[in-house]
């Protein structure tokens, strides 16, 4: 061994400095050269003579150093390249065979490339910023409820930014909406409240103009937006003289310094319509600057190099300790967390990703089994031809060699049509990733991706060579001569090894088909639920009220209250009702509540629910059933006594054992709160985060008495859906031609898509399972037909003496059932250990639903007879004499 | 992997070069010729020819070789064999008299036949 591989190490060094080496041959055989003709003269001749004859007696010099160049290059590398052009002309002498195997593998790569290319980006790319490792999230949190993680308010954040040591810089942004005016129709645009450092902090650089600087954030300092190239592009239309320019924010004016380059992103919030402004300027939210009970901005901080979370966090808590001593009443009850800004933007799709890798993975198993299977039937037709170059001298370990090379060859030719395939899937899948993974890294197939998609087929071909090279070194190569037909059959342990290989690629494949059998039940189970509320023919559309004009409760329920008041007059509009938020469509309000007169709860445990302002109308054109009590009326208003209404699961949760009408509840949320609020009735039970989530407690107050400075707006009508949203932007216009109308959407299709990510997954798992069926029932059909062939003989034989074609059909039957057979046998528990592994995305279903595994045993079955159709068909044909001459 | 079993050399006269060598003491390449001519007597080899057999026998590392100066004060390669060289030499002498004897008892053989 450590000859060769000093041999190697000089070969190597060799043909590194091949010209210096090539200059001292040259000098040595001059000296040779003098010698010889040395001698020569001193054997008497002349010199010119005595040159001539050393020069024939040493040979030709040319040739001597191009024999010396061959000696000493690299003939493992020859070796290799004659292999591989061996192993193409080999392959493409069998196109039959190249073609199955490299679209096998094709499939197998670029189901794995393409899933990869997204792991990659989502997963394993550190986050586009510069030392992204170093950035952290940082929260407050209910010490009660650990489940939600907020932000903070203004105050709170400055302070924490003053008081941390451990982090070198520290920003905030929130995000919201508001409406831009002066450029054309108003436009609802997403605004990023910013603290100047956010921009330094990730790294940004402008494409144009500056980022903010710490003086824009002083109080009385000029208002001024950074714009998104997006935005400037769409909306301003490249606007060369954009900076500089003003443009209006809830009618306040802005002055355009900076745009950001599409290529900034800030977590998956970034969005087309993107601009950013110093938190201080924003128009609607620096009313809450002084207040510190907000929980609103995000705050994200780069820890100092060498400083460990454990430190940060006794930081965070000293920090926590201050704050909550100080105020009390906006800090006593919280604590503050990190957790690295990665894991923020990863969030759950980690589960999804992780979940379908493992499905690719198993489909290159699957496909690997099944080349291997075809090479183990090829490697004994080919016994004959081993045994000859073994007997012409070619060594063991030669032959093994080009075994391996011809498999590698296959491996990298299926590589290369897997990362065509996936570069074609990344494509094609594009919207569809977009939208249900975060984009901060783009997502595409780049140098990464193809390295791992080489190293995947490099490994994949050694794996499936592996077997049959094996049984070609055990055979003894003679065997092939021995037995002298070029038919000689096929070993048992191949033949057994084969059978396995089905067996295991059946077992895989339903793996796969029971995990995405479940995720299917799950999903249309999920789908089919009932929300609790009827959202046809519903238009949702939003509105957010501008504090210049609108500054209060009181403008800010004049202004809903006439809005109603046209929508309620137009013809063709059934029925209108506010809401805040729209259940589903919209992020629900969780809010913390106490019923008076009983005892608080133990610390560590909280009474919660989802809380709605609605208008009177709400119940009704929902179809939310009263089941106790009375709905909201007119006469709900600020002046009246302050009602509630709870849902049924709030009554079964909080009041088992008593009536709750009349009882009173507190909440610290909206216009008036901690007002104490009676419970006027009981309403059905509404699934307001998600059709895939049981419906929680809720509570419901009237939009007159806790009034928002802005609206949902659900309008019920048969027209059509532009209409009805012509209608609302009509009567918008009419009372504020500068409020713009965003976020229309259908009710329906908006609970569509708040089930996207679980389609996705389903849809993406169901298509893998497809593909591993298809590859296993191509295996199960090529053992079958192989075997059919190899029998041909003996079916040949059988049909001469008498056996019916049915007796043929049943024991090609029995073999392939017999293979299927023992594949669902082992396919069983590796089912139930799919099935385990996605189990936290199931809905309504157990992990061993025996209706999803009895599906997926009758698709297997089905399918292995259908693979063994056409083989058992040949069987059946079999012409008995033709059969007998056949060899 | 080559040193997994012993190899026959690729000629006789690579295990002429390494007896030389290790008979001699360190030699270049026109020296080994001369030897070998002078020794074999009428075997008129062509001298190029040893310096595939040096090559061979380096990469082996069975010899190394060193810049000198040779008789006629000329800078020239002397080699030497190696101790892995001395070795081989001893496993490929072995291996030298095994086949002689199997071939001579085929010959005998084949005259009694």
């Amino acid at each position: 061994m450590l000859d060769w591989f000093r041999t190697l190490a000089s070969r190597v060094r060799a043909w590194g400095s091949a010209a210096q080496i090539d200059r001292e041959f040259e000098q040595e055989l001059e000296s040779h050269l003098e010698l010889l003709t040395e001698e020569n003269v001193r054997r008497g001749m002349a010199l010119e003579e005595a040159r001539r004859a050393a020069r024939v007696r040493l040979g030709g010099i040319t040739q001597l150093k191009e024999t010396n160049r061959e000696l000493r290059g690299l003939p493992l590398a020859e070796t290799l390249v004659q292999d591989a052009r061996y192993a193409l002309r080999v392959l493409r002498k069998n196109p039959g065979f190249t073609a199955v195997a490299v679209l096998t593998l094709a499939l197998g790569i670029g189901a794995n490339t393409a899933i990869f290319s997204v792991v990659e980006a989502v997963l394993l790319r550190p986050l586009p910023y510069p030392h992204a490792e170093q950035l952290f999230f940082v929260f407050q949190q209910r010490e009660r409820d650990a489940r939600v993680q907020t932000g903070w308010s203004y105050l709170n954040f400055l302070d924490l930014r003053e008081q941390s040591h451990v982090f070198s810089e520290m920003g905030s942004n929130g995000n919201h909406e508001l409406t831009l005016t002066g450029r054309g129709d108003p436009e609802v645009v997403s605004v990023a409240d910013v603290t100047p450092e956010i921009f330094s902090l990730m790294g940004a650089k402008p494409m144009t103009g500056r980022l903010f600087l710490p003086a824009d954030a002083k109080p009385g300092a000029p208002a001024v937006v950074i714009l998104s190239e997006s935005l400037w592009r769409g909306l301003f239309r490249s606007d060369p003289q954009i900076l500089g320019s003003s443009i209006n924010l809830d009618r306040r004016p802005f002055t355009v310094v900076g745009i950001l380059p599409q290529s900034f992103r800030f977590s998956a919030r970034t969005r087309s319509k993107q601009l950013w402004i110093p938190v201080t300027q924003d128009p609607l939210f620096a009313q809450w600057i002084p207040n510190r009970g907000g929980h609103w901005l995000a705050v994200v901080g780069r820890l100092k190099p060498g400083v460990t979370t454990a430190e940060a966090q006794a930081e965070l808590d000293t920090i926590n300790q201050r704050l909550a001593r100080e105020f009390p009443g906006e800090n006593s009850g919280w604590v503050i967390r990190m957790t690295p800004l990665g894991e923020l933007v990863v969030g759950d799709v980690r589960p999804t990703l992780v979940m379908l890798w493992g499905a690719v993975g198993v489909i290159l198993l699957i496909a690997c089994a099944n080349i291997a299977s075809l090479l183990l039937a090829r490697a004994t037709t080919r016994a004959r031809e081993v045994a000859v170059r073994s007997t012409l001298g070619a060594g063991r370990s030669r032959i093994v060699r080009q075994l391996l090379s011809e498999s590698l060859v296959l491996g990298l030719l299926g590589g290369a049509a897997g990362t065509a395939l996936a570069y074609w899937g990344v494509h094609t899948l594009g919207s569809l990733l977009a939208q249900n993974l975060p984009q901060v890294n783009p997502i595409r197939v780049d140098a990464a991706v193809l390295g791992f998609a080489l190293a995947l087929s490099a490994v994949a071909g050694s794996a499936f060579g592996l077997a049959p090279a094996f049984f070609a070194a055990r055979l003894g190569f003679a065997a092939g001569l021995r037995e002298g037909s070029p038919r000689a059959g096929e070993s048992r342990a191949s033949r057994r090894a084969r059978g396995v290989l089905a067996a295991v690629e059946t077992a895989l494949a339903m793996a796969l088909l029971v995990a995405a059998g479940l995720l299917l039940r799950s999903y249309s189970r999920m789908s089919a639920v009932s929300s609790g509320f009827t959202p046809e023919n519903v238009v949702k559309a939003n509105f957010s009220l501008y504090s210049a004009r609108y500054s209060g409760p009181q403008e800010w329920l004049n202004f809903t209250n006439e809005l109603l008041g046209r929508l309620h007059a137009e013809p063709g509009l059934q029925e209108s009702a506010l809401v805040v938020p729209t259940p589903i469509a919209d992020t629900s309000i969780n809010v913390v509540f106490d019923i008076v007169g009983f005892p608080a709860l133990a610390a560590g445990s909280s009474r919660t629910a989802d809380y709605a302002a609605v208008s009177p109308e709400y119940f009704q054109m929902l179809g939310i059933h009263l089941l106790a009590g009375r709905e909201f009326d007119d006469g709900d208003v600020m002046s009246a006594p302050r009602v509630t209404l709870i849902s049924q699961a709030l009554a079964r949760a909080y009041f088992p054992h008593e009536d709750p009408l009349g009882k009173q509840l507190r909440f610290a949320f909206g216009a008036d709160s901690d007002a104490p609020r009676i419970i006027a009735g009981i309403v059905g039970d509404v699934r307001d985060v998600s059709p895939g989530v049981e419906p929680g407690p809720m509570v419901y107050v009237p939009f007159a008495q806790s009034p928002f400075p802005g609206s949902d707006i659900l309008v019920r009508s048969s027209l059509d859906v532009s209409a009805v949203i012509a209608a609302i932007r009509r009567d918008v216009a009419q009372m504020d031609p500068d409020l713009a109308v965003g976020d229309v959407a259908q009710l329906s299709g908006a609970i569509q898509s708040s089930l996207a990510p679980p389609r996705f997954r389903t849809l993406l798992l169901v298509l893998f399972a497809a593909l591993a069926l298809l590859l296993a029932a191509s295996g199960i059909f090529g053992v079958i037909s192989y075997s059919v062939s190899r029998r041909t003989q003996e079916i040949g034989i059988r049909v001469a003496l008498g056996a019916s074609r049915a007796t043929i059909l049943r024991m090609v039957m029995r073999e392939t059932l017999g293979l299927t057979l023992s594949g669902v046998a082992l396919g069983v528990p590796c089912a139930l250990l799919a099935a385990r592994l996605v189990r936290h995305m199931l809905y309504g279903i157990t992990t061993s639903d025996p209706a999803t595994l009895s599906a997926a045993v009758l698709t297997l079955v089905a399918s292995a007879v259908l693979a063994g159709y056409v083989p058992v068909r040949r069987a059946m044909r079999v012409d008995p004499l033709v059969a007998l001459r056949h060899e | 992997m080559a040193g997994d079993k012993p190899e026959i050399l690729q000629g006789t006269l690579d295990l002429m070069v390494l007896k030389t060598l290790s008979v001699m003491g360190p030699l270049h390449g026109y020296g080994i010729a001369r030897r070998i001519e002078q020794i074999s007597e009428e075997l008129a080899i062509n001298q190029g020819t040893i310096y595939a057999s040096l090559a061979r026998l380096t990469l082996k590392g069975w010899i190394d070789a060193e810049w000198g100066t040779s008789e006629n004060n000329r800078k020239a390669k002397f080699y030497y064999v190696t101790k892995a060289g001395h070795k081989q030499m001893k496993a490929e002498a072995r291996n030298w008299e095994r086949i002689s004897r199997i071939i001579g008892r085929v010959l005998s053989l084949a005259e009694r036949g």
